[in-house]
């Protein structure tokens, strides 16, 4: 009888984790649901115009920005999910279960066991984005024509997986804290829509914008002038930029295409007399410094909720 | 002896709940230790400090020499742990799963090829491995949990509680692999609630109750300890009524019975009185065939021993 006393390489144990997380994630019924449900959408945004303008007996026109424009922006509400599904119960589900107690006896450190989990979830998101993202070009090539600027599905991917680490790492803190998949996900749920809900009537309604720069989510609304189009009806810019953690993908995306261009940050002021709501300007910033510090406060937060989760699940007794 | 397993003034409190009350524990390497207690006796807790799973309050654990307090894989290297009623990912198949403890015990691609199916084999879940574990039952999860505990060849087995959950064939066949495990040369430390089940397997016992040792010695010099011996069962030549009656008056026998040329003697001491009696048979005429001290089964020490404990509890409390 030897007795194995040597550890594995660090590698060894940490692809050992990945492994065994990953076949988890691409099992998990609740991710595959979501990825299905991702396609379905955008295959309906992709065929709806068609169909619409088949229907009117109108031509679909050419458009080699459609990829670029639209198929890009993974709305934020999806990235949400997305990352609620896969890490909802990455940690607190083997707490749950009592799957836990035989992992972490294995002779693996309990930060690689973490640092395996989320870079499984982040492999699964990847593969999940790609795929999309790839499904989204092929389809936008063959029914809007050749496409303008496909190098920068790259960079939407990685703004994308970015904005969904974020959320991430909030709902993972929430489990790993609380040992409660349940409870990470009802957490998770109230921050996510506490914030798009707050940051809704604070951008829009008050001159505090300001503070949704530094805010997970859909933050403050900008516009940049002679790019963004302005509803001529109303005079309300139509999309536009955000500094939300959200939106990092698309903002980033129009810095490198327009990248002397400047935000203008507005609000709305209800007119009595007109009956409708006028934009009234707040302050102006260089796009640069939009994009930066989105990724900057994003970074902090996937961070900061990193560790929360890590010292957490590190300090965790089980005693069930 | 070297020891495997070592507390000293090992404490754990839940709350107001003091689960394990200053332990200290000796498990000799190469030996198969039974822990034995009744339920809530702290036999899982002191195992979940040992495992790396809680953290003492007070007081050190150390496996072969090395303090378990914290995440410290090298000392998980060394051991197998069969958790009580192992839960294993439903999602995993039950080869995919071994597979992957096995890259973690640092177990190489070929090795693990040759110990799986042989593991599968040994804990009779053969032809079940590419099931998903959400499909076994709950004597099957038991049995890979055994096989995962043996995957890496370790140098302490802790079994906590193995034959929850198995039928009584399997719970022979778990009994059976143990002391093929013991046979092995690996240091064996279960803990059961089954007294039959330490004394068929275990050469070594620590009894606690309500976190505190009661005993802790071979099972044969615990039984010894506690009430001494029952009886001597002797065999003698020729059997003849002065050597019965010089028998009847030695201070510690309290009734001798006989039968053919056998006398059955009980006894009321400790000590060990058996040259006194030898010395008594000779002088008698009698000439000594054989001569067996029986002493008292695990059962009855354990129940005396718990009875007292509570007993004392009582006591303390009034």
């Amino acid at each position: 009888m030897t007795g194995r006393k040597i550890r594995p390489r660090w590698s060894v144990s940490f692809l050992a984790v990945v492994r065994y997380e990953l076949l988890w994630n691409i099992r998990k019924k609740k991710v595959l649901g979501v990825l299905i449900l991702a396609f379905a959408i955008a295959t309906i945004t992709l065929v709806l115009p068609v169909v619409l303008n088949n229907l009117n007996n109108l031509p679909t026109e050419l458009n080699p920005n459609y990829v670029i424009n639209t198929g890009t922006s993974i709305s934020g509400v999806f990235m949400f999910i997305f990352a609620l599904v896969t890490v909802m119960n990455s940690i607190s589900g083997e707490f749950e279960s009592g799957s836990i107690v035989p992992l972490i006896t294995k002779p693996v450190s309990r930060t690689t066991v973490y640092l395996g989990k989320i870079s499984s979830a982040i492999l699964t998101l990847l593969g999940a984005y790609v795929l999309l993202i790839v499904y989204i070009a092929l389809g936008g090539s063959i029914i809007y024509g050749p496409q303008n600027n496909l190098h920068l599905l790259s960079v939407s991917l990685l703004g994308s997986i970015l904005s969904t680490l974020l959320w991430m790492a909030i709902v993972l803190a929430m489990g790993s804290v609380s040992k409660s998949s349940m409870l990470a996900a009802l957490a998770g749920v109230g921050i996510y829509f506490g914030l798009n809900i707050a940051a809704g009537i604070l951008s829009l309604f008050s001159n505090q914008a300001w503070i949704l720069t530094y805010a997970p989510g859909s933050g403050a609304s900008g516009y940049i002038k002679g790019l963004t189009p302005i509803n001529p009806q109303t005079g309300t810019p139509i999309g536009g930029v955000s500094t939300g953690t959200d939106t990092i993908a698309a903002t980033l995306i129009t810095y490198i295409l327009h990248p002397a261009s400047e935000v203008t940050f507005f609000r709305l002021e209800f007119l009595l007399g007109s009956q409708r709501f006028n934009p009234v300007d707040l302050y102006t910033e260089p796009l640069f410094l939009v994009v930066a510090r989105s990724i900057a406060v994003a970074l902090v937060y996937i961070f900061a909720f990193n560790f929360i989760a890590w010292y957490a699940f590190k300090r965790a007794q089980v005693a069930e | 002896m070297s020891l495997a397993i070592e507390t000293v003034n090992l404490t754990k409190r839940y709350g107001r709940l003091t689960a394990v009350d200053k332990l200290t524990l000796n498990v000799s390497a190469n030996t198969v230790h039974g822990f034995l207690g009744p339920n809530g006796a702290g036999k899982t807790t002191t195992i979940k400090v040992l495992v790396g799973l809680l953290r003492p309050d007070e007081g050190v654990a150390r496996i072969f020499g090395q303090e378990v307090s914290g995440d410290k894989p090298d000392v998980r290297s060394r051991i197998g742990y069969v958790p009580e009623l192992p839960k294993f990912p439903k999602h995993l198949k039950g080869w995919e799963l071994l597979d992957i403890y096995g890259r973690m015990y640092g177990l190489s691609q070929q090795e693990r090829r040759d110990q799986l199916p042989k593991l599968f084999e040994l804990v009779g879940l053969k032809g079940r491995e590419n099931d998903l574990i959400g499909k076994y039952s709950k004597g099957m999860q038991q049995r890979l949990g055994i096989a995962q505990a043996l995957l890496n060849d370790p140098q302490l087995v802790i079994l906590d509680e193995p034959s929850l959950g198995l039928d009584p064939v399997g719970m022979v066949e778990v009994r059976e692999l143990i002391k093929g495990v013991a046979k092995e040369g690996m240091t064996v430390f279960l803990s059961s609630h089954l007294l039959f089940e330490v004394q068929q397997v275990c050469s070594h016992v620590t009894i606690i109750h309500k976190g505190v040792t009661l005993a802790s010695d071979t099972i044969e010099k615990v039984s010894h300890k506690i009430r001494g011996p029952t009886a001597l069962q002797i065999e003698v030549t020729k059997l003849t009524k002065t050597l019965v009656e010089n028998l009847r008056k030695l201070p510690f026998v309290t009734e001798v019975k006989t039968e053919d040329n056998k006398l059955n003697i009980m006894l009321e001491t400790r000590d060990d009185i058996r040259p006194q009696v030898s010395e008594t048979i000779t002088n008698s005429g009698g000439t000594i065939v054989s001569m067996n001290l029986v002493g008292h089964s695990l059962e009855e020490v354990f129940v005396q021993l718990v009875g007292k404990a509570e007993e004392k509890e009582g006591g303390k409390t009034q």
